[in-house]
């Protein structure tokens, strides 16, 4: 009986769960996950597409202030990949309207990221992030980070 | 009776796995559900931008958030120390351009409208150190307390972007809200012209 009991609470305490809310965080930038090959053993590029939200723009890599968060992609470690520094496109002059003068290094509808790999032949995924900082014409979010899981093949 | 007793122990067990089961799947229906909510919502931008009138309506008329931070001097500082006056607080960030623009203006409404009982207290959303955020409100010339965030603060006021200003009259209550700088109630004018009816309502 004191088993059924237990049981019984159990179940309501989930149930009671099924309504939660569940926070996540919301995101400016989605990651374009597209299928991708390189040549097993030889040096090759991932290219990492992104796309920001329109409306909005994300800091390039090299924002013009140190205050500026800048874009950033890390990955993880995985048998038989390995990879390098990746390369980040030049980013574009941006002004907000209301202040012409301040010149910003952003990046807005698409970009793409290239990161220097070299595979075993098979299939890989590489699990990593990306860290930005958006802003739209008026307002800025605060830091995010994306999770970003990259699949390729190298044959 | 024992075989009777592990019977029922299997079927409660086999009960509760299934019971079990579809709650989780209902669950993870619930988390996919959301993330196609989320992806929809981020088809159609929300538009902070756009929002020159009041960014949260829900506290609009209602009793501002009680907070107690600490300044850059490590001093503690509550909403409640400045009961009976009108206070504008001022959420920004050193990553935050819009931000960076408008504290100068602020500051010149500190200077002009202190006489007159206004309280301006600016409060770092910023998760980075304490050096960062002096620093940069003393480059933007900011002489009005600099207060640093704490865990519950942006919730409690619905933070979502930067800036964001809540005029809070002399009874504790939100008169004005706004989110963003632009030509509206976020740009220089409007600020200036929200301090005079936050002044104007607590000369009352």
């Amino acid at each position: 009986m004191r088993g059924l009991i237990l049981v019984g609470a159990m179940l309501v305490t989930q149930l009671g769960q099924l309504d939660a809310p569940v926070k996540a965080p919301k995101h400016r930038v989605t990651f374009v996950a597209e299928p991708q090959s390189v040549a097993a053993g030889k040096k090759g590029v991932l290219e990492l597409k992104f796309k920001v939200d329109d409306g909005f723009h994300v800091n390039s890599h090299t924002p013009k202030s140190e205050l500026q968060i800048p874009t950033a992609v890390t990955l993880g470690v995985s048998d038989g990949v390995k990879t390098t520094a990746a390369e980040y496109p030049a980013g574009k002059e941006y002004s907000f309207s209301f202040d012409p003068s301040e010149k910003l290094d952003v990046y807005s509808d698409y970009f793409v990221v290239k990161v220097p790999v070299v595979a075993t032949a098979g299939s890989h995924e590489l699990k990593g992030e990306l860290k930005y900082q958006a802003c739209d014409k008026a307002a800025c979010y605060p830091p995010r980070t994306l999770p970003v899981d990259v699949v390729f093949l190298a044959k | 009776m024992g075989r009777r007793i592990g019977l029922i122990v299997v079927m409660v067990a086999g009960i509760s796995l299934l019971v079990w089961a579809g709650v989780h799947n209902a669950r993870e229906r619930h988390l996919d559900m959301q993330k196609t909510n989320d992806a929809k919502a981020a088809l159609v931008p929300e538009k902070p931008g756009d929002a020159d009138g009041p960014a949260q309506p829900k506290l609009v008329g209602k009793m501002a958030p009680a907070f107690t931070l600490v300044d850059l001097d490590g001093k503690k500082v509550s909403l409640a120390d400045f009961k009976g006056k009108p206070v504008f607080v001022n959420f920004w960030a050193t990553w935050c351009e819009p931000c960076k623009l408008e504290m100068p203006w602020i500051e010149d409404f500190h200077k002009k409208y202190e006489a007159q009982g206004l309280v301006i207290l600016g409060i770092s959303t910023d998760d980075g150190s304490k050096d960062l955020v002096a620093k940069t409100a003393k480059k933007l010339g900011v002489t009005y307390p600099i207060l640093l965030k704490n865990d519950k603060i942006e919730d409690a006021y619905g933070l979502e972007y930067m800036p964001q200003s809540f005029y809070v009259d002399k009874t504790g209550k939100v008169l004005i809200a706004t989110a963003g700088i632009t030509d509206g109630q976020g740009g220089k004018d409007g600020i200036e012209a929200n301090i005079k009816k936050l002044l104007a309502e607590s000369a009352q």
